[in-house]
C-alpha cells in the first residue's frame, strides 16, 4: 500500500524524464546535423595541416552521424517505453475492457443458462415418458 | 678594438664634434661633454637587438660583447651602483649565451654522427589543392550519409518486419491485449503479473507472479540448443510476441480428483495412477492465454486443497479424517470413503493427463469435483461480497444478523451459533452423502421395479433439486387398472436420511440403510393390491365385507403385517378372501353359499344353514388366465357372478 502512495511522484518523474530523452535527443540529432554542416564547410585556421584536418573532419561527420542514428533509435525506444506506459497505466480503458469482458459473459452465461433451462426442460418430459415407458414396459 | 663584423659597426671613438647643447643669444655654441668610454659602450649595446640577429651574429655579437665585458669588467666597480641600465643587457646575454652552450653541444654531438644525424627538412609546406580538399570533404560527407542510410534502413527493416512479416500483432498490441485480460504493473524494468484470485477475494498465501517478457529477446537464448529443428522456432514466432514466465510451482497442469470408494480396495491403485500420470513433456509453445489459465487453475486448486486439508485436520469427525501426501480420506458413508486428491503434474501436456486417470478403477466424480470448485468460488464470493448496508465504523465481513446482536442482547450461545460456518469439506461431504443416497434409493427402486412385475412401479425423478436434496415420485400401479387404483410416494432424499410421504399422508423417516426403503416399498405394494381389489371389487358390483390392514392371523411376517380384505358376490352366495403377504405375496380363497348341491346331514338338516357361509377353497393364481393379479380377480368376479 505504501507503494501506491508514493507512485504519483515516481509517475511524475518518468513522464517528465520521457519528456526530457525526446527533448534531448531531438536536440542531439539537430545539434549533430548542424555541426556536419560545419564541418563541410571547412573554413577554420589551425596548425595541423591540412591532411589531418580532413581526416579528423571525416571522423567526425562519421561520429556525429553516427550520433543521429543512435537519438533516431533512442526515439524508437522511447515511443515503445511510452506505448508500455501508456498500457500498463491506461486504467480507463483497462476498466473499459473489464467491463466489456464482464458484460460478454454475463451475456454468455445468460445465454448458457436459458441453453441449460430449456435443455433440462426438454429432458425433464422426455425423462418422465421415458421412464413411464420404462416402468410400465415388460422388459426391464 | 678590431671590428670584423659587417652588420653593426660599434665606433668607440668620439665624434669629431661634441653635440651642441646650447647656443646663446651671442651665438656662442655651448657643446656637450663627450661620453666617456664606458657612457658611449652603454649607449650602443642598449642598440643591439638579439634576438632580431641571426646565431651567427648573435655568436659574434657575444664573443664580442665577452670581450668587451671582459674588457670592461675592471671599470665595471665603477659601474656598481649603475647596474640597472645594465641588467636587461646582462640576462639577454646570459640566455644568449645558455642557447649558444646549447647550440655548441649539439653541434659537436651532430659532427660525432654517432648519436645525432641531421636530415635536411623540407622547408615548404605541402601544397593541397582546394579541389583534394573539396574531395576529401565530400568523401567525408558521403561516409557520414551512409552512415545515416544505414540507420535509417535498419529503422526501416525492423518497422517493416514487425507490419509485414509476422502474421501475429506485435508486441505492444500483444501486451495490450494480456492487459486487458490479466493484472499487470511494471516493477523497475521488467512487467510483472498477477494471476491470483486475491482481487476476487482469495486469502490464499501463494502468490501468483508471473513475468512478462519479449519474445524475440527468449528466442534469440533459446534457439541455438533448439537449432536443430528450424520448424520449432518458426511455430514460436508465430505464435506470439510475448513471453510469460510462471513460476515453477504453478506449471503444468492440476486437477482436484474426487474418488468415492467402497473400502480400502481402490486406495492402492489410485496412488499407483498418481505418480504416474503423465510423463515430463514440456512444452513451452503454448500461447500465453492457455498458459495463464493453467497456472491460475494451478492456484485455485492448490487453494483448494489446502483449505480442505486444513478443515480435515481442524474437523472432528468420529471417523477422523485422513490427510496424507496431496489426499485426504474422509469417510463419508459406513463404509465408503470420498479420496480428494491433488493431481499436479509440471507438464503442460493435457492430453496425457486426461488419459492417464482413465484406466482408474473407481472413476473421478466430475460433478463432486465441480461442486467443490464452486464451493470455493462462493467463498470467495462472500469474502469480496458483504451483506448491505455497510457500516461506516465497524469491520465489514460479519453477516447482519452479528450487527443485529448488539441491539438484539445476544447471548453467549446465540453468538457462537452465528459464529458457526460450515466449511467446505462438511458441505462436499454433505454432497457425497447425498450422492449416495441418491444412488442408492436408485438402485432399490430399479431393482424392486425389475422384481415385482406385478404391480408396476414407476418411479419419476424431480428436475428441480439441489445438490444435498432431491426428490423421487413413485407410483404403484397396476397395468390396464391405472384408473381403479393408484398408490403414490413421494420420496425425499436428503443427505444421510430418507423421507417418505406416504398416500395417506403418513410421513416416514428412513436411514441410509437401503433395506428400510425396500421394506418400506414392499409394504405398499402389498397395501396397494388389497386396496386395488377392494376398488375393483366396487366397479365389479361387489360387495366389500370387511378388510383388515394388519392382520394378526396366520404366520408371523418377517416384514409389516399381512392385510386382508373379504368381498361378497352381488346376490350374496359367493366369498372371496384375499391375503396379502408382503413375503409370500398373495393368496385367494373363495367360498360358496350356498352349495349348488345340497345333503342334508345330521348336523346340518334344512338347506338355509348353507347360506351361513361355506368352507374357502384356495385359487390356485398362477394357474389362471389373465396378465396380472387385478385382471385375474378381475375375471374370478366375473366368472363367480356369472355362475349364480
Amino acid at each position: 500500500m505504501s507503494m501506491n502512495r508514493s507512485l504519483p511522484q515516481s509517475k511524475e518523474a518518468l513522464l517528465k524524464s520521457y519528456r526530457t530523452r525526446l527533448k534531448d535527443d531531438v536536440k542531439s540529432m539537430l545539434e549533430n546535423f548542424e555541426e556536419i554542416v560545419k564541418l563541410a564547410k571547412g573554413e577554420h585556421d589551425t596548425q595541423l595541416s591540412r591532411m589531418t584536418r580532413c581526416e579528423q573532419d571525416t571522423y567526425e561527420m562519421h561520429v556525429r552521424a553516427a550520433n543521429i542514428v543512435r537519438a533516431g533509435e533512442s526515439l524508437m525506444k522511447l515511443v515503445s517505453d511510452i506505448k508500455q506506459y501508456l498500457i500498463l497505466n491506461d486504467f480507463p480503458s483497462v476498466n473499459e475492457a473489464i467491463t466489456q469482458n464482464s458484460k460478454l459473459f454475463r451475456t454468455k452465461q445468460a445465454e448458457c443458462d436459458q441453453k441449460l433451462m430449456s435443455l433440462r426442460d426438454d429432458m425433464a418430459a422426455d425423462l418422465y415418458d421415458l421412464e413411464e415407458e420404462y416402468y410400465n414396459s415388460i422388459n426391464k | 678594438m678590431s671590428y670584423n663584423s659587417n652588420s653593426v659597426n660599434i665606433s668607440v671613438e668620439a665624434p669629431i664634434e661634441n653635440q651642441i647643447q646650447e647656443i646663446t643669444y651671442d651665438g656662442t655654441e655651448i657643446y656637450q661633454p663627450p661620453l666617456t668610454l664606458s657612457e658611449s659602450l652603454a649607449k650602443f649595446a642598449q642598440k643591439i637587438d638579439f634576438s632580431k640577429s641571426n646565431e651567427l651574429d648573435i655568436k659574434k655579437d657575444t664573443d664580442e660583447a665577452f670581450e668587451d665585458n671582459k674588457s670592461d669588467s675592471d671599470s665595471k666597480d665603477a659601474f656598481q651602483s649603475s647596474l640597472w641600465p645594465w641588467d636587461s643587457v646582462r640576462s639577454k646575454l646570459r640566455s644568449a649565451l645558455q642557447e649558444v652552450c646549447v647550440l655548441a653541444d649539439v653541434l659537436a654531438i651532430a659532427k660525432e654522427k654517432r648519436y645525432l644525424v641531421l636530415d635536411p627538412v623540407q622547408q615548404e609546406a605541402v601544397e593541397t589543392k582546394p579541389m583534394v580538399q573539396i574531395y576529401a570533404r565530400k568523401k567525408a560527407l558521403a561516409g557520414a550519409a551512409n552512415v545515416l542510410l544505414t540507420g535509417a534502413e535498419r529503422l526501416k527493416t525492423s518497422q517493416n518486419e514487425i507490419l509485414r512479416n509476422r502474421q501475429t500483432p506485435d508486441f505492444h498490441i500483444e501486451l495490450l491485449r494480456l492487459r486487458q485480460n490479466w493484472r499487470l504493473k511494471k516493477v523497475s524494468n521488467s512487467i510483472i503479473g498477477d494471476l491470483s484470485y486475491r482481487t476476487a477475494g482469495s486469502k490464499f498465501f501463494q502468490s501468483g507472479m508471473f513475468e512478462v517478457t519479449k519474445a524475440e529477446e527468449e528466442e534469440k537464448t533459446s534457439s541455438p540448443p533448439s537449432s536443430p529443428a528450424p520448424g520449432i522456432a518458426q511455430v514460436s514466432k508465430s505464435n506470439s510476441s510475448l513471453r510469460v514466465t510462471v513460476p515453477s510451482e504453478l506449471q503444468g497442469v492440476a486437477y482436484i480428483e474426487v474418488l468415492c470408494q467402497k473400502d480400502q480396495e481402490d486406495l492402492c491403485s489410485v496412488n499407483l495412477n498418481l505418480l504416474g500420470s503423465g510423463p515430463p513433456t514440456a512444452n513451452p509453445e503454448v500461447h500465453w492465454q492457455q498458459k495463464l489459465e493453467a497456472a491460475q487453475n494451478v492456484l485455485f486448486c492448490k487453494e483448494l486443497f489446502n483449505q480442505l486439508a486444513k478443515e480435515a485436520v481442524q474437523l472432528q469427525a468420529p471417523i477422523p479424517h485422513m490427510v496424507v501426501g496431496n489426499q485426504i480420506m474422509a469417510t463419508v458413508l459406513p463404509g465408503i470413503q470420498l479420496v480428494i486428491g491433488l493431481c499436479h503434474s509440471a507438464t503442460a501436456d493435457k492430453k496425457n493427463q486426461q488419459t492417464a486417470p482413465a484406466p482408474s478403477k473407481s472413476d473421478h466424480d466430475h460433478v463432486l469435483e465441480h461442486s467443490l470448485h464452486q464451493l470455493l468460488r462462493e467463498v470467495h464470493h462472500k469474502n469480496t461480497h458483504h451483506p448491505f448496508p455497510h457500516p461506516s465504523s465497524a469491520p465489514l465481513g460479519p453477516s447482519k444478523k452479528r450487527y443485529l446482536a448488539g441491539p438484539m442482547a445476544a447471548d453467549r450461545h446465540e453468538l457462537l451459533e452465528m459464529t458457526h460456518t460450515e466449511t467446505l469439506l462438511e458441505q462436499i461431504i454433505k454432497q457425497a452423502q447425498h450422492f449416495f443416497m441418491r444412488m442408492r434409493t436408485e438402485y432399490v427402486l430399479d431393482t424392486i421395479a425389475k422384481e415385482v412385475k406385478d404391480p408396476l412401479i414407476s418411479s419419476h425423478w424431480n428436475t428441480l433439486n439441489s445438490p444435498t436434496q432431491s426428490c423421487v415420485k413413485i407410483n404403484i400401479s397396476t397395468h390396464g387398472y391405472d384408473a381403479v387404483c393408484r398408490t403414490p410416494l413421494v420420496i425425499h432424499v436428503g443427505e444421510k436420511s430418507l423421507k417418505c410421504i406416504c398416500r395417506d399422508g403418513k410421513v416416514m423417516h428412513m436411514s441410509y440403510e437401503p433395506q428400510e426403503l425396500r421394506d418400506l416399498i414392499f409394504c405398499h405394494i402389498n397395501q396397494h393390491q388389497i386396496l386395488a381389489v377392494q376398488a375393483l371389487a366396487k366397479t365389479m358390483g361387489w360387495q366389500f365385507l370387511g378388510n383388515s390392514n394388519h392382520l394378526g392371523l396366520g404366520s408371523v411376517e418377517p416384514l409389516g403385517n399381512a392385510s386382508s380384505c373379504l368381498l361378497g358376490s352381488p346376490n350374496g352366495d359367493r366369498v372371496i378372501a384375499v391375503r396379502c403377504e408382503p413375503q409370500s405375496g398373495v393368496q385367494v380363497s373363495v367360498a360358496h353359499s350356498p352349495r349348488t348341491d345340497f345333503f342334508p346331514s345330521r348336523l346340518v338338516t334344512e338347506r338355509k344353514w348353507e347360506h351361513l357361509g361355506g368352507q374357502f377353497r384356495d385359487v390356485r393364481l398362477e394357474k389362471m388366465e389373465g396378465r396380472n393379479f387385478l385382471h385375474k380377480m378381475e375375471l374370478l368376479m366375473a366368472s363367480l357372478t356369472s355362475n349364480s
